[in-house]
């Protein structure tokens, strides 16, 4: 029997695989594990047509999240190869990317993210990994989802250091005029899930995690508009979290999006030792016959 | 006709300092670290790295001082952290970078494989989304669009001296096949200038004929071959062998750790010989575990669903 209590990690999990509909492609992007188990989530429970794209393998199938064997799952499961230009090229830039979350370091309410530096480009107190594909993501995607695994106003900031992407125009209607897909602006924090559909400010549009409107005010650096009435985000089912717990990630990997770079060093030591051994069992049972 | 075979030891006589090399693979997947380690043994210095997704790959040349310039749009130890050398060189003002966004940077790749001086890249909006635009005037400009008017955004062409790529095999005349992630190689291995293929096996034609399906690139693009088992290693070669973690996570705590662990990570390296290394990182059956862990990882459901 599970236990139903769910953490806020789980709580976003499940938010963000909501999003994900039969329609479109996703693709799995750099190292975003809370993303990763809700496309898993959702391909395992209300979209099991949805297409998804990791590494150079086409529609893959759900796989458990690991360190180092979920490379291999995603091309066993897979129907085909293709090169990442050929991918974008059908997905990215011809209007078929669905939903992807992307998780940076700073958002702003203009929905401009940035991955490239804290501080100056030129002279950076901080270096950031840099964007990939998410410039191209946020622009082209029917939704564009951002989530972060902290909520303060260091992170969801009045203006980023640097525009590593952006979204433009805004509104549906004016997306689609410029030939792009209609579609929301979602945020999705440890406190809250905001949405924007125009020029206007983020609409607070759920809570969870005991936050109330006026914390989420004051730990924003830009404008949210809060509603009279603001509902709790939908607490996970108890088959969303048998499934997250036991199949998806038994491994924990989406603890990473919580911790520190210390905190990190630790758990990963465990989490990989624990998939190491579980491969060298099975190498020493095949030995044995 | 001249061999394309080249011992791995050698690759220092074709990459030369000053040179600008790009790295196949993406994030801790199937980059040429065989040839990465050579390239740190052969002493190369003021390198110009090109990266769509690079990881220790890149992070090693930095932490080996083989780097003057880095263009890419990513450069991560994905769970093990940030690199600690792309941090440190660009912090300290020590590493001249171009960062693009990924799909230009593909574009622009595509662009040189095409032989055209640039192609239209509208993807970005207008105006346009990213900083990295206005950042980089000698890689993106608009250009009049001639049929519709208007204005377009174009990347330029991107062209390194030379590539490297990791394959899954290939027979002598460069016919190359993958299996697993291979990034944007086959881009890579379009543009002009010299292209390094290592492998993780040269065989015979017959087999590249019987599994033809699976050649990504082509011999005549091909200059030197190297056979390089465990070539990618530590990153993964899908389907032979995973990202081997604990070596993963071993680098990012040395390269963290400052300058004393570091340079004794870089002078191993140095010293040894490739099949030093192969001995050293996969003796006590740790080449078995490594080729499981691909298999157990686990597919949820029907693939049928």
């Amino acid at each position: 029997m599970t236990d139903v209590t769910s953490t806020i990690a789980e709580i976003m999990v499940c938010r963000i695989a909501s999003e994900m509909e039969e329609v479109g492609v996703t693709v799995l992007g750099s190292f975003t594990p809370l993303a990763y188990a809700s496309y898993m989530l959702a391909k395992r429970t209300h979209a099991p047509g949805a297409v998804m794209v990791g590494y150079n393998a086409l529609d893959i199938p759900a796989v458990e999240l690991s360190m180092m064997g979920s490379e291999g799952a995603a091309f066993r499961g897979s129907t085909g190869r293709w090169g990442f230009l050929t991918l974008v090229n059908t997905v990215h830039l011809a209007n078929r990317g669905n939903v992807e979350a992307v998780s940076s370091a700073q958002i702003d309410g203009d929905a401009s993210i940035n991955l490239s530096v804290i501080g100056d480009h030129a002279h950076p107190k901080i270096r950031l990994p840099g964007g990939v594909g998410a410039p191209e993501v946020v622009q082209n995607y029917r939704t564009m989802l951002a989530y972060f695994g902290r909520h303060d106003t260091r992170v969801l900031t009045r203006k980023v250091d640097f525009a590593t992407g952006g979204r433009f125009p805004i509104d549906a209607e004016s997306r689609e005029k410029a030939g792009l897909q209609g579609g929301p602006v979602k945020i999705i924090t440890p406190k809250c899930v905001l949405v924007k559909t125009s020029d206007a400010p983020f609409v607070l549009e759920s809570l969870h995690g005991g936050a109330t409107a006026d914390d989420v005010v004051t730990s924003t650096g830009f404008d949210v508009v809060v509603p009279t009435s603001v509902p709790e985000t939908v607490q996970p089912t108890a088959e969303q979290l048998n499934l997250l717990r036991n199949e998806i990630d038994p491994f924990g990997t989406i603890q990473f999006d919580f911790m520190s770079g210390k905190e990190r060093a630790t758990y990963l030591r465990t989490m990989i030792d624990r998939e190491w051994q579980r491969a060298a069992d099975a190498v020493e049972a095949r030995s044995r016959g | 006709m001249t061999t394309k075979l080249l011992p791995l030891e050698e690759l220092g006589s074709v990459v030369h300092d000053g040179q600008s090399v790009a790295l196949g693979g993406a994030w801790l997947c199937n980059h040429p670290m065989a040839a990465v380690r050579q390239l740190v043994r052969a002493g190369r210095k003021d390198l110009h790295l090109y990266s769509l997704i690079g990881s220790i790959d890149v992070d090693l040349l930095l932490a080996a001082g083989a780097v003057s310039h880095l263009t890419f749009s990513m450069v991560t130890l994905e769970a093990f952290g940030l690199a600690p050398n792309l941090r440190r060189q660009v912090e300290h003002g020590d590493l001249q970078i171009t960062e693009l966004t990924g799909l230009s940077m593909e574009v622009a790749l595509e662009a040189a494989g095409r032989n055209v001086p640039f192609l239209p890249y509208p993807a970005l909006g207008r105006p346009e989304t990213s900083d990295l635009v206005r950042a980089n005037p000698g890689i993106y400009t608009h250009v009049a669009d001639p049929f519709v008017g208007g204005e377009v955004l174009v990347v330029r062409a991107l062209r390194p001296d030379v590539t490297i790529v990791h394959a899954l095999r290939a027979d002598r005349d460069g016919n190359a096949q993958f299996d697993g992630t291979f990034g944007i190689d086959d881009v890579l291995a379009k543009v002009p200038g010299t292209v390094i293929v290592t492998c993780e096996e040269i065989v015979p034609r017959e087999v590249i004929v019987k599994t033809a399906h699976m050649t990504k690139v082509p011999g005549y693009l091909v200059d030197h071959l190297i056979e390089a088992p465990f070539g990618a290693h530590p990153t993964s070669h899908v389907p032979c062998y995973s990202l081997d973690a604990p070596e993963m996570l071993d680098y990012a705590q040395a390269a963290g750790a400052g300058e004393e662990a570091q340079a004794s990570y870089v002078e191993r390296i140095r010293r040894e010989t490739e099949e030093d290394y192969r001995t050293r990182v996969l003796s006590g059956g740790r080449d078995l575990v490594l080729a499981e862990l691909v298999r157990q990882g686990r597919i949820l459901g029907s693939i049928s669903a």
